[in-house]
């Protein structure tokens, strides 16, 4: 087992505590001191000590910040403990004339969780040092190279999302002015009154947040695009007031509540699990229209910027594609359509149904690379 | 893996504070589980807000009501919407008010000083929930609903507020706390909530109740009801949750529903009763046109559970 030597053997339950702290916030947890120490108040309070679940609910209810991490907290838990108990038994094993000390020390106290409440902090000392055993295993225990790398890229594309989107919000960012008198325009309405003031008016800062909805094809060739564009769209969701996702292939599909929950990946399986016949081909076509037909009066006003990514190989009907773009170009604030193949310097927009779209289209551009996904949140920028 | 982790069977309801929650919480008739038990206990002794994220229609809102009534104080509701800003949820000067006393004061002989620390006083300000809330008598439970309605400058400002508990007004100067307020936070996951503020709060999720626990919820909140009908309303929707549905009804729909075919003294489902009354439980024409289309399925579902039931 990978952890097996990670997980130190300690002796006092406060020192267990720590380590687990440590676990956790290696898979993603944010642990500080002031966690640390509501963990241990509340299991003082609850006298959780002596009872292993209600010591596991307690670390749960405070640690947990979110679903995901809720939803992943008991398997991480368990392991913890079960790595914990085969270092102490191999420990043992391997020492057995240590054990007059050991025993002293390893009945969990509660004192010892007061001392460190109290802020004797010299058990955590111990712990970091016996911790960089972790990293270096940790790091040897990748899975194949190119998930890997696969993985690397999202995080690299969330990274840049995230640093535009700070930027982006701060030129959104209206200023936090109570709602002012208008005096200006408070004395001029109330001059037909004599001068009388009676009505007053306000100023306030004006509110036009964009919405976002992306039409993502997601065929065999297309799905890698889709993802890092979501990836990437999602960085920006405070930017925007809502941002909506449809994906298609033979068919369309709302899969914005699905992406709340889960990544991209597992909801696209899901889909593919539910809808027959999910990669027998595209049909951008059919698939605008259902959405033109269905959701465009729900989804779709002058707020809204259109981002479509497919690469335009429509095995359907050509006809259909172009009324559909004709619709949303019409009720859409900015229709950009991304094609991967754009990136691509002898590219010409030839496919059929590529050029039947174009005359609808207000921006097109490609989405192969980072470099080019920077680019679109310019566009998406300008107003 | 399954843990004895549910509902009121768990062993570890023995503490006298956890027992006291879920005793205060139930006679209000609140039904809970242990996980919402522990927050809410949590929450309060740790003087921490306590963030409820889940589905729309499962209770969350509840929780606050019943928090304020089992704590005996008042409950100060701040519902947030798009564009709610700073002024709105804390004060504002009633300018009519102040204009008006103006004007009826133009004959008395006060000083300018006089006249403007009357109408910047207490009783020309209008207090909006969160001031309301430091400054209550009483420490009071503050809901602060659907924060992810709100925009992020907001969220900030809330920050700021539920760090420091104070508000300064120009006019007038800082106001502190005079207590602090229990406050419970909700969202609908319409938008990601900053780190900043998930990490101030404690953290529940709650979900669609399991199928004991809505029957539970329907048998107290419709308690004339007929028990098979009970039973067959929780199971169809449990079921219907598991279409791919736009609007997942929650656990109010499932009670409008009962209370609604129980007035109609209806003992059991069938076919035409469901389709004839699904506009209670679905929202959305979609979502409807769907649940009939695979109305029978539905009901194979319900009907062969309770088959086996019986077996």
């Amino acid at each position: 087992m990978a952890h097996r030597e990670l997980i130190q053997r300690q002796t006092s339950l406060t020192a267990n505590l720590l380590g687990l702290f440590r676990f956790l916030r290696k898979q993603g947890y944010r642990i500080g001191p002031a966690e640390e120490a509501d963990v241990l108040r509340a299991i003082e309070l609850l006298e959780a000590v002596k009872d292993p679940e209600l010591f596991r609910a307690a670390v749960k209810t405070v640690v947990c910040r979110s679903i995901s991490q809720k939803r992943k907290f008991d398997d991480l838990y368990d392991q913890y403990w079960k790595e914990l108990e085969k270092a102490v038994d191999s420990k043992v094993a391997d020492a057995p004339d240590k054990n007059g000390s050991q025993q002293a020390q390893n009945q969990p106290s509660f004192q010892a969780l007061k001392s460190w409440l109290q802020g004797n902090t010299q058990e955590e000392k111990e712990e970091t040092a016996t911790y960089s055993a972790q990293e270096a295993i940790g790091q040897k225990d990748f899975a194949s190279f190119s998930e890997e790398e696969l993985e690397e890229i999202l995080q690299l594309i969330q990274l840049i999302a995230r640093s535009l989107a700070f930027q982006f919000s701060r030129r959104q960012k209206k200023t936090h002015r109570h709602s002012r008198l208008d005096l200006r325009r408070t004395l001029r309405n109330n001059l037909r009154r004599g001068g009388e003031i009676v009505d007053l008016a306000f100023r306030k800062p004006p509110r036009n947040k964009r919405r976002i909805l992306l039409l993502c094809d997601v065929s065999k060739s297309m799905d890698l695009y889709s993802q890092f564009l979501i990836q990437f769209i999602y960085a920006f969701q405070n930017a925007y007031r809502s941002i909506e996702t449809f994906v298609f292939s033979t068919s369309l599909h709302r899969v914005s509540p699905q992406l709340k929950n889960e990544s991209f990946r597992a909801a696209l399986r899901e889909l593919s699990e539910q809808v027959p016949d999910w990669s027998g081909g595209t049909q951008i076509g059919q698939s605008l229209h259902t959405f033109c037909k269905e959701y465009a009066g729900r989804y779709l006003n002058r707020n809204t910027i259109v981002l479509i990514l497919s690469d335009g190989w429509d095995t359907g009907d050509v006809d259909k594609l172009q009324d559909s773009m004709k619709m949303i170009h019409a009720k859409a604030a900015k229709v950009i359509w991304l094609n991967p193949l754009a990136g691509n310097p002898a590219f010409q927009p030839t496919v059929q149904g590529m050029a039947a779209a174009m005359p609808y289209i207000d921006i097109f551009a490609s989405a192969h690379n980072v470099a080019s996904l920077r680019k679109i949140a310019s566009h998406l920028r300008k107003r | 893996m399954a843990r004895p982790f549910h509902s009121h069977i768990s062993p570890f309801m023995e503490h006298s504070g956890l027992e006291h929650i879920e005793s205060l919480l139930s006679e209000q008739g609140y039904i809970t589980e242990s996980s919402i038990v522990m927050s809410v206990y949590l929450a309060k002794e740790l003087k921490k807000p306590l963030l409820i994220e889940g589905p729309a229609g499962v209770g969350k809102t509840e929780i606050a009501k019943v928090m304020a009534k089992a704590l005996d104080t008042d409950l100060i509701r701040l519902q947030c919407y798009e564009g709610l800003d700073a002024p709105q949820a804390l004060y504002e000067w009633n300018y009519q008010h102040q204009l008006l006393y103006l004007k009826m004061g133009e004959q008395d002989q006060l000083s300018l000083e006089e006249k403007e620390e009357t109408i910047f006083s207490d009783r020309f300000l209008l207090k909006r929930p969160l001031l309301q809330a430091i400054t209550h008598h009483k420490a009071p439970v503050l809901l602060i609903d659907e924060v992810d309605r709100a925009d992020e400058e907001f969220e900030s400002f809330l920050l700021e507020l539920l760090s420091d508990w104070q508000i300064s007004i120009p006019e007038i100067g800082t106001i502190k706390a005079t207590h602090i307020p229990q406050v419970i936070v909700t969202s609908n996951r319409v938008r990601e909530l900053s780190e900043a503020l998930r990490r101030r709060c404690l953290y529940l999720y709650i979900s669609y109740p399991e199928f004991d626990k809505e029957l539970k919820i329907i048998q107290q909140k419709v308690p004339g009801i007929d028990d098979r009908l009970g039973v067959q309303i929780c199971k169809f929707m449990q079921e219907l949750r598991q279409l791919k549905l736009a609007k997942v009804p929650g656990v109010a729909e499932t009670l409008d529903w009962a209370q609604a075919l129980a007035a109609l003294h209806i003992d059991h489902l069938d076919k035409e009763i469901v389709e004839s009354t699904l506009g209670i439980v679905l929202k959305d024409w979609q979502d409807i046109r769907q649940a009939q289309l695979s109305l029978s399925e539905l009901f194979e579902k319900v009907g062969a559970i309770s088959k086996l039931d019986q077996l």
